[in-house]
């Protein structure tokens, strides 16, 4: 197990570097430099030079690629031009607010799909299965931001319920911020409800059949002990690794999201920096999204392996 | 008989020994295009996706053009009526008109966005399942690395640096999805190089190249075919959420996405603006993932697809 973490771990930091170096490059084919950014495009050709200079823009592309790697490496993460704070800052704060948008997207997903999963199963071919496998179909069709409009017309518009955008420091007020993220969680979590709604099914089916559940009914047990002590419990552990997984995914697909509803989280951020070409802020989000994803990713296949100890490490 | 138009029926001497063991061949797929439309999955998917194709090639063609930028001021934001079937948007414009028109550049994204994927993820899967080995290693390590980058992030980031438009999102739309291409095909180049017409290839002296393209290619291609129909779903997808950002499409263009952008404002007044775009983005990705899983379940029961979304 050891080695296998080492392994994983150094894999981990290749691809990180991979990751760095792409966003190097890739925001570094943007039409004019951080200097003019910072000074605009009508400034004097002299001020621009000089700035230039100072930040290093004269060097050769290879240069300023190490310096920035060193940089970034060591937590020099530099000033957003757009928000003029320091991004270590800005992107720690947004971090949270995000955090709680997903987690309870996440737990939205897992409190409706798995008791429609579990139905569908039972009900193998009833309506009650065609009605989930059809809902859930439509669930992954639809784009997350069509969800939201929709979301914000129903709860918003017509019933008044919940506040269609904006967000609230979960540390000022708690109940103010869960409401206002609840909204954004739910169609963020849509996509992730289909998709576990599907696999529970599944999964179930296939726990259903094994002789154990046979058994269990054979000794007279009660259907709801079958269904929800024997069958479920060994079935939902892919569910939950999926669930896991997603939760990265779920990282990525916030920055749709945020910006419908005005989630100031880091997606919210993220899209900021590329409609105002912040380059130092899009670098550090993209990379703080893609770290956070695959360190996700990492920690779900690493409890996987540790509940499961039929995995082998390869 | 079947062999005559094999994938190796130019490598002589080994035809007799390939036909027998060739999972998949030419010969397979009459049947695997009826096993398709024989489920009601794949002919709901089929129909979807043929009227999408179809609204995309002829609606501009027939749809008089100044139709879709006839601006009504004195009808703007009218709900579904005779004179306009879906309702008119905040300018006045037909609904319907708008709609219809948005197909083509779904259409186009999803064609030249998955075209794009192919042409970069295919060599690549194809060239490291086949060799092995360091070039393996290299170009699997920098599909990961890809495949790090959540695909809307990385999509948006592309777009935005090189300049919102549709040209540039259909490009980092194909960008974003070759990784995964490349890893379907590299998987599915390990299980075709080991079997015996392979190695009769080789052993008949044909290049690498040769394999390759004549041999190997041909045999991959559904699984291939599959992930493609499915990634056109994604890219469908994709532009809308780009669009809809305004880092896509850029007005006038018309745009499913766009409009629903456009709707965003006018929501309480006038829902249609939202609900017709989104139901024609509902309807050809859902066909579009109905028709890939149906391909699938024909071409081969036993695929496990790796979805990356």
């Amino acid at each position: 197990m050891f080695s296998y973490v080492l392994k994983r771990l150094s894999l981990l930091v290749l691809t990180l570097w991979i990751v760095l170096t792409v966003t190097f490059f890739l925001t570094n084919v943007v039409p004019g430099n951080v200097a003019v950014m910072i000074l605009g495009t009508r400034s004097n050709p002299q001020t621009l030079a000089a700035l230039e200079k100072e930040l290093g823009l004269t060097e050769p592309l290879p240069v300023q690629y190490v310096r920035w790697l060193g940089r970034t490496v060591s937590g020099h993460w530099g000033k957003s031009l757009r928000f003029d704070q320091p991004i270590t800052q800005l992107v720690g704060q947004k971090l949270v607010t995000s955090s709680m948008l997903v987690v309870l997207a996440l737990l939205i997903a897992l409190v409706a799909s798995i008791p429609m999963g579990v139905v569908a199963a039972r009900r193998q071919n009833r309506w009650e299965d065609t009605a989930s496998s059809g809902a859930a179909l439509i669930g992954i069709s639809l784009p997350d931001f069509f969800w939201g409009i929709l979301f914000i017309l129903i709860f918003s518009k017509w019933l008044r319920l919940l506040p269609a955008s904006g967000s609230v420091d979960p540390g000022q007020d708690f109940l103010a911020s869960v409401k206002h993220a609840l909204l954004p969680a739910l169609a963020l979590g849509v996509g992730l409800m289909a998709h576990l709604t599907r696999m529970t099914r599944s999964a179930m089916l296939e726990t259903l059949s094994k002789d154990y559940v046979r058994v269990s009914r054979a000794k007279g047990l009660a259907e709801r002990t079958v269904i929800y002590k024997h069958a479920l419990r060994n079935a939902i552990g892919p569910v939950l690794t999926v669930a896991g997984l997603q939760l990265g995914y779920l990282f990525g697909g916030v920055i749709v999201v945020e910006s419908l509803f005005n989630y100031t989280g880091l997606g919210w951020l993220t899209y900021q920096a590329l409609l105002n070409r912040d380059i130092p802020l899009i670098q550090a989000s993209v990379l703080v999204i893609a770290a956070i994803f695959m360190g996700i990713n990492l920690v779900v296949d690493l409890l996987y392996r540790t509940l499961d100890p039929r995995i082998e490490y390869g | 008989m079947a062999d005559a138009n094999g994938p190796n029926a130019a490598v002589t001497g080994v035809q007799g020994a390939a036909a027998a063991v060739r999972p998949a061949g030419p010969s397979t797929r009459p049947s695997a295009l009826r096993r398709i439309f024989r489920t009601p999955k794949g002919v709901v998917g089929g129909v979807l996706v043929a009227l999408v194709v179809l609204t995309g090639i002829f609606g501009p063609i027939l749809i008089p053009k100044d139709a879709a930028t006839h601006i009504d001021v004195l009808h703007r934001l009218a709900p579904p009526s005779v004179h306009h079937l879906l309702g008119t948007d905040q300018l006045g414009r037909d609904e319907l008109v708008r709609m219809l028109l948005g197909a083509r550049t779904s259409l186009y994204v999803g064609v030249f966005a998955v075209g794009l994927s192919i042409l970069i993820g295919l060599p690549l899967g194809v060239v490291g399942g086949y060799f092995g080995g360091w070039v393996d290693l290299v170009l699997m390590r920098i599909v990961d690395a890809i495949i790090s980058f959540p695909v809307l992030l990385l999509a948006l980031t592309i777009s935005a640096v090189l300049g919102p438009n549709l040209t540039n999102a259909t490009l980092s739309i194909g960008i974003v999805y070759a990784p995964y291409l490349a890893r379907i095909a590299r998987s599915e180049v390990l299980k075709v190089a080991a079997l015996p017409y392979v190695e009769a290839a080789r052993a008949s002296g044909a290049g690498h190249l040769w394999i390759m393209l004549r041999t190997v290619l041909p045999n991959i291609m559904p699984p291939v075919i599959v992930q493609a129909t499915i990634s056109m779903a994604f890219a469908i997808l994709a532009e809308a959420a780009l669009s809809f950002l305004g880092l896509g499409t850029q007005p006038p263009t018309p745009s499913w996405g766009l409009m629903i952008q456009a709707a965003r404002d006018y929501l309480d007044m006038a829902p249609w603006t939202a609900l017709v775009p989104g139901t024609a983005i509902a309807l050809s990705v859902l066909g579009l993932n109905m028709l890939g899983d149906s391909l699938r379940d024909a071409l081969d029961p036993s695929f496990v697809m790796d979805e990356g979304s």
